[in-house]
């Protein structure tokens, strides 16, 4: 009987070697299990990308272009004593793992292979890493290399059978390091016979059976802390291996446990979806360490956490599962104000015998807690207590802090002994870290990068490694640096792809003179429109212009002109991507952190003065009183007459001499603004206020000089009423022209148990009710919180009010009802972002839409995808936040500096009240200040406080009530922290 | 149970009769002279021929008749059913629960359900709701729910089940009564069958090791000399006159005077070996075979038509042990019954050398 088999592994034998498969069984998302079957084609023609053979350079395989990738690795590999003629290094997976900052390092780890099997395991491992570790294979001068060598043939390692994955996947980067060896070897004797210099491949590894074998097999092997040893900088180096692994074998032998363990994943995701676990994200109090909230999605109020042990090893901005406590375990949120520097000052980092989770001193912290919580009726009824069981993803990120000075035993920089020291972070919302150093000396006084790389049950402090110092402590460098990493902004120079986007002509680009040039194809000549500029002082990026001029019928056209962008910025390409990614530029008080290169933002797209410039312009027709007939969208050309800051623009229309064409119709646009302005509080806008504050530096050294609040004139407002107008407006173009993936902006209404607590404090204080119903009801009842003696109650009862708000968010309109695109702040239906596409990346997606609403040019795929959207809006989202917090950050710095040294009174305002202290706010700084009853006097008073009606009232020798709203003189003066060497604004009652 | 669909056998009267005479022979003389009453036919089987499945085997005979089974698995919500021992109210649902576990072993039996198991019979020239596949189908699925403890290893957890889908394919046209290729084939990749490995606990989500190596059987293998379970296997024995012949090919069939189709299992505690599982009688393809006609009964050759057909019958009768072939009638004696049950099941019966046989070629 003639019969062929349908297997296809016996078909193989035939057909050669150069067929394999993988077999593994695949989960999805929707609970499906299946077996996957891969087969593996090998082949021959995987490049070794050294530069020493010549084989491989016929053998590679050429790309659509006929062009093969560059080879990577140096002919000329750095050695070291135990491999003096060069290595090409191949770490294993836990090498990476463990040392990828070392990797990252500029000054070491060349010529290193990145094996296909390592690559993948980095990826299912973790994914941060992976992602770090691709960056780095694009770098060019680190020459890392990525060989496939599951594809090909001479490196494929089948799986044997009984023999676990990870044994596998050992063996097979034996067998790579041992192919490499081999072929370099060739290679070396192919070019020619005179050279002896033959690079080693070596394998990093931990694992010790690993490192049997690859001894057994004559296979070149090092652990990756004993090759780091041999290194020239080997102690800033060791410094930057993760921790979690030695740590582990020190302390086996100890079994005392701090924390309860965390579920697995199948249990924590069954009890989410059952109803009875809560997936949330874990947010520390940033006035109580002890104290964290987890809002999820089964309640309208946030869980409470309360001590270190329920938080169980979670840092804040993980995502936990937690656990509802029983009902004699709730609490009410603090009152009290808890800080992790002053509880815990005197641990130490190298003992941990003594130590409990919670030591005696947060014990006792908690008690007093409990006891307050008990003694309270209404008001600080307890709430809802949880636990974490489980982190279902961890958000570790790098932190900046410095050494804590106390923990550090030796600080003699010749003694080269590892010790074990705390980092505090600069977040005061992470918990101290613990690290091991050898350049403890050198660290101290400095801002220094550390990452988390465990927390074990077993330790009390999550342990990390070193990343890399930024400079000594409050020089303007390092904390701007600090800063930036904090807030996770991208503040590296654009990479080279980025740059080969810009227009070829550079600064020289024009408008192209004939009107039959392609640019102006679809574009309208304004060029004879009176268009200006009105934007703060100092400005180069501007992004808008405006005019108005009166119709023969006597309504008037407006316009509104934004810088072309998207004409500059294609979607897509490298400059697109990187704008994407940072979303948005970034006001440092100093500093500017640009979304697009310079060329364009403060030239080529920026609507400077006198010279002609591309523009979208947004063209109403509005009646005198400011009624829209109609709107008109297109792109033009216009060259703007003249650039004003809000103080010029202010002056020329206050000038009654000037009747000129532009300044009438400056004064046009500003009587339209007022009244549209007025329009849009009756139907129910909000004005809202937030401490702004100008830091004046001197032009040199910029250097703070003074702080001043910002004072707003007519024209500022001029130039908001009309960009409202125009987002509006093109929001609507959008939504039309795209009803599932327009990009727009919304402010959802603040759910009513946010204002809760602000009207039971003016409502006890003050006696006034805070209506919150609607935007309409609070604005109407916001206007009635007045105090006559005091004009700044009302601005204290909006800040205030402004953080009880939702933040304003992007999305795309397919994933939100119509009704839910209610920008609640501004009170209108639809809104987006349009007029500052330099600076903000959703305005240029709202460009490309528009252009595409109009039919000016057909839409990329990438804006028809609400998907891809999505994440665009969820980047920006975070991106936006980021930058604002950054930029309070750096003003915050540099009030502190400008405060250096000085002893100023100022008068304060209380805005909130704790048990053991009250926050005061300087509205001359914008500063808000913690001031604790240990500040006031010593030995710290006795107080009594009342939380129902807000009042603290110190017995002793201070006797004296604080209570909240109050208005109080404060003397500010700066400190320098002795432990920390931080310095800090002081505020003390006067 | 409809009939299946009959395989037309191009024989004339004679040829017929006289297969059938000499199958009546002590001892028989088969259709393939070189065979015994009770063997079976040659046949080249392999498993795990198809990659993507859980399990696979093909087998195919001499005659060129050729089946490929494939097994699939996929983990299926099941449906919540109020079980007597109602699971407690509020408080004491957890503690029950605990106790629930704490007898898992004892309560492993019977939480299975027929459901679980789907199986489907495509062959060439056949609709999937015509007769013969559909009855194919139930006849191999209730065996295999008759035999143990298949269903209730489908069982996860109280929320969660493996569904197991049996997809046989006959490649080639039904040549002979293809119910005993397609059950050896089924057994074949059952045997090879095997589920992912559970990593989760209790009523968790299933969670499953990705590492295809750690997968179970669906059948385990035990270490020791213990009979595993294994899957029932089909086998077909026909009566003609006195004697029983097994694996019967096409033209025998169409002499038979009854057909068994007996599904039996290899027992796991009993003294004999091997088990019977189910056990039904198949119509036999020999009663739809068109009947001689005597020279008697025949104008062409100067006899005289009968007038009515009982008249023919009662000729036919008369002419039964004439040799002129008529079909067989009635079923089958008890006697014959408990005969085949024996041969199959007895020690070194053939039961028990069907199913080592099938080992053989899993393990080989």
């Amino acid at each position: 009987m003639e019969y062929f088999s349908l297997k296809r592994s016996t078909a193989a034998d035939r057909a050669g070697a150069n067929l394999s498969s993988k077999v593994y069984v695949r989960s999805t998302k929707s609970g499906k299990v299946q077996k996957i079957v891969r087969e593996l084609y090998l082949r021959n023609d995987i490049p070794c990308s050294s530069n020493l053979c010549r084989a491989c350079l016929d053998i590679a395989p050429a790309d659509f272009n006929q062009k093969t990738a560059p080879f990577v690795l140096s002919d000329t590999p750095a050695g070291s004593k135990d491999y003096p003629n060069g290595i090409y290094l191949v770490p294993d997976t836990n090498a990476f793992l463990t040392g990828m900052d070392l990797f990252e390092v500029e000054n070491a780890f060349h010529d290193v292979i990145v094996l296909q099997t390592v690559l993948e395991e980095v990826k299912n491992r973790s994914l941060p890493l992976y992602h770090r570790l691709i960056a780095l294979t694009k770098h060019e001068n680190k020459r890392f290399y990525v060989f496939f060598n599951e594809f090909r043939q001479e490196t494929h390692v089948p799986r044997d059978s009984g023999e676990t994955i990870n044994d596998r996947n050992d063996r097979a980067v034996r067998r790579a390091v041992q192919w490499y060896n081999e072929h370099i070897t060739q290679a070396v004797t192919a070019r020619s016979k005179q050279q002896t210099r033959v690079p080693t491949v070596v394998m990093l590894t931990d694992d010790r059976d690993c490192l049997r074998k690859a001894k057994a097999d004559k296979i070149p092997s090092s652990t990756l802390a004993d090759f780091v040893f041999g290194l020239e900088n080997a102690d800033e180096l060791l410094d930057m291996m993760s921790a979690a692994q030695d740590q582990r074998e020190v302390r086996s032998k100890k079994t005392e446990l701090f924390y309860s363990e965390h579920y697995t994943i199948s249990k924590m995701m069954t009890g989410v979806k059952a109803g009875v676990l809560h997936q949330g994200i874990f947010n520390v109090s940033p006035y109580n360490y002890l104290e964290a909230s987890v809002h999820v999605p089964a309640f309208e109020k946030s869980l409470l956490v309360l001590g270190r042990e329920n938080g169980n090893r979670a840092v804040s901005g993980d995502v936990v599962v937690v656990e509802i406590l029983p009902q004699d375990q709730w609490k009410a949120p603090s009152t009290k104000i808890i800080e992790e520097e002053t509880v815990n000052k005197n641990d130490n980092p190298e003992v941990e015998d003594g130590e409990n989770i919670v030591s005696e001193k947060e014990r006792k912290a908690l008690q007093e807690e409990v006891k307050r919580a008990h003694g309270q009726s209404t008001e600080g009824r307890p709430q809802p207590t949880a636990r974490v069981v489980g982190i279902v993803k961890r958000n570790w990120r790098q932190y900046v802090g410095h050494i804590d000075r106390d923990s550090v035993r030796t600080t003699s920089k010749s003694a080269r002994q590892q010790q074990m020291v705390f980092l505090v972070p600069m977040d005061k919302r992470v918990p101290k870290i613990r690290i091991r150093t050898r350049q403890a000396g050198e660290l101290l006084g400095q801002r220094v990068l550390a990452t988390i790389d465990s927390w074990d049950r077993d330790s009390r402090y999550p342990m990390g490694h070193f990343v890399r110092s930024l400079g000594e402590l409050e020089s303007k460098g390092a904390e701007t640096e600090a800063l930036l990493l904090e807030w996770d902004v991208q503040y590296k120079p654009f990479p080279k792809t980025v740059l080969d986007c810009l227009p070829a002509e550079g600064h020289d680009w024009k408008v192209p003179a004939s009107t039959d040039d392609p640019g102006w194809k679809g574009r309208k000549d304004l060029r004879d429109l009176l268009v200006c500029s009105i934007d703060p002082p100092g400005c180069v990026d501007i992004d808008d212009a405006l005019h108005a001029r009166k119709l023969p019928n006597g309504n008037f056209e407006v316009g509104v002109h934004i810088a072309d962008v998207s004409h500059f910025v294609k979607p897509n390409n490298a400059m697109d991507k990187e704008a994407s990614q940072r979303g948005t530029t970034v006001y440092l008080v100093d500093k500017r952190i640009d979304m697009l290169p310079m060329l364009l933002g403060t030239d080529l797209c920026s609507l400077k003065p006198y010279v002609e410039r591309y523009a979208f312009s947004v063209l109403w027709e509005i009646t005198p009183d400011a009624d829209i007939v109609d709107s008109q969208f297109t792109k033009s050309v216009i060259r703007s007459r003249e650039a004003f800051s809000y103080e010029q623009a202010q002056i020329r229309i206050d000038d009654t001499g000037a009747q000129d064409d532009l300044t009438t119709g400056m004064r046009t646009l500003l009587m339209l603004s007022k009244k549209l302005k007025q329009k849009r509080y009756d139907a129910g806008a909000l004005n809202l206020a937030s401490p702004e504050v100008k830091v004046q530096t001197e032009s040199e050294t910029s250097d703070p000089v003074d702080v001043q609040t910002k004072r707003l004139l007519d024209t500022n407002s001029l130039v908001e009423e009309f960009m409202l107008l125009a987002n509006i407006s093109v929001a609507a173009k959008n939504y039309s022209a795209f009803p599932q993936t327009a990009l727009l902006r919304r402010h959802g209404a603040p759910p009513k148990t946010n204002f809760e607590e602000l009207a039971n404090q003016l409502k006890v204080k003050k006696g006034l009710e805070l209506r919150t119903d609607t935007s309409k009801a609070l604005a109407d009842s916001l206007d009635t919180c007045v105090e006559e003696s005091e004009p700044f109650f009302n601005t204290l009862v909006r800040i205030m009010a402004t953080r009880c708000m939702m933040s304003a968010e992007y999305f795309c309109a397919g994933t939100q009802a119509y009704p839910e695109f209610r920008h609640y702040g501004l009170a209108s239906e639809i809104y987006t972002h349009f007029t500052s596409p330099i600076r903000r990346y959703a305005d240029l997606e709202a460009h490309r839409q528009l252009a595409a609403a109009i039919d000016y040019e057909p839409l990329d795929a990438s804006l028809h995808s609400k998907a891809k959207l999505e994440g665009v809006c969820k980047n920006i989202n975070v991106r936006h936040r980021n930058a604002q917090m950054a930029g309070r950050a750096s003003i915050e710095y540099y009030v502190g500096q400008a405060l250096k040294g000085k002893d100023i009174t100022e008068e304060g305002f209380v805005m909130k009240v704790f048990s053991n202290g009250f926050v005061v706010f300087v509205p001359r700084f914008g500063i808000e200040s913690l001031i604790r009853l240990r500040d006031l006097a010593t030995p710290e008073p006795e107080a009594e406080f009342d939380g129902e009606n807000y009042v603290l009232s110190v017995k002793g020798g201070v006797n004296r009530e604080v209570e909240l709203f109050q208005k109080v003189n404060v003397r500010i003066t700066d400190e320098v922290e002795e432990s920390t060497g931080k310095r800090k604004v002081k505020l003390t009652l006067v | 149970m409809a009939p299946p669909q009959p395989q037309q056998v191009h024989l004339s009267p004679a040829e017929l009769s006289f297969l059938r005479a000499t199958l009546c022979q002590d001892p028989p003389l088969r259709f393939d002279h070189t065979k015994r009453p009770n063997d079976f036919r040659s046949m080249r089987a392999e498993c795990d021929v198809l990659p993507g499945a859980n399990g696979s085997a093909r087998i195919a005979l001499d005659d060129g008749t050729e089946a490929l089974v494939g097994v699939k698995a996929e983990v299926e919500r099941s449906q919540w059913r109020p079980s007597l021992e109602a699971r407690g109210s509020g408080l004491a649902g957890d503690a029950e629960m605990r106790d629930a576990d704490d007898d898992d072993d004892a309560a492993a039996t019977g939480r299975g359900q027929d459901a679980w198991i789907e199986m489907s019979v495509e062959i060439p020239g056949f609709r999937d709701d015509d007769a013969l596949p559909v009855f194919l189908a139930s006849m191999l699925t209730e065996s295999l729910l008759a035999s143990g403890g298949l269903k209730d290893r489908l069982y996860i957890n109280s929320r969660f089940h493996w569904k197991l889908y049996i997809d046989i394919l006959l490649l080639s046209p039904p040549l002979s009564y293809p119910l005993a290729l397609l059950s050896m084939t089924t057994h074949l990749a059952l045997l090879t069958a095997r589920l992912p490995a559970l990593k989760s606990e209790q009523d968790e989500d299933p969670l499953f090791d990705d590492d295809w190596d750690a997968a179970v059987f669906l059948y385990p293998k035990s270490k020791a000399n213990a009979p595993d379970d294994k899957p029932p296997v089909i086998v077909l024995a026909m009566a003609v006159g006195p004697n029983i012949i097994f694996d019967p090919c096409m033209e025998e069939l169409a002499v038979a005077d009854a057909v068994l189709a007996i599904a039996c299992a290899n027992a796991t505690a009993s003294s004999t070996r091997a088990r019977i599982v189910s056990v039904r009688t198949i119509d036999p393809p020999s009663h739809l075979t068109p009947p001689g006609v005597p020279n008697s009964m025949n104008s062409a050759t100067g006899g005289t038509v009968p007038a009515s057909s009982a008249e023919a019958l009662t000729q036919r009768e008369l002419l039964a042990n004439s040799g002129v072939w008529t079909p067989p009638r009635g079923g089958m004696k008890r006697g014959l019954i408990s005969q085949v049950v024996k041969m199959v099941v007895e020690e070194g019966g053939v039961a028990e050398e069907v199913i080592s046989a099938l080992q053989a070629i899993e393990l080989g």
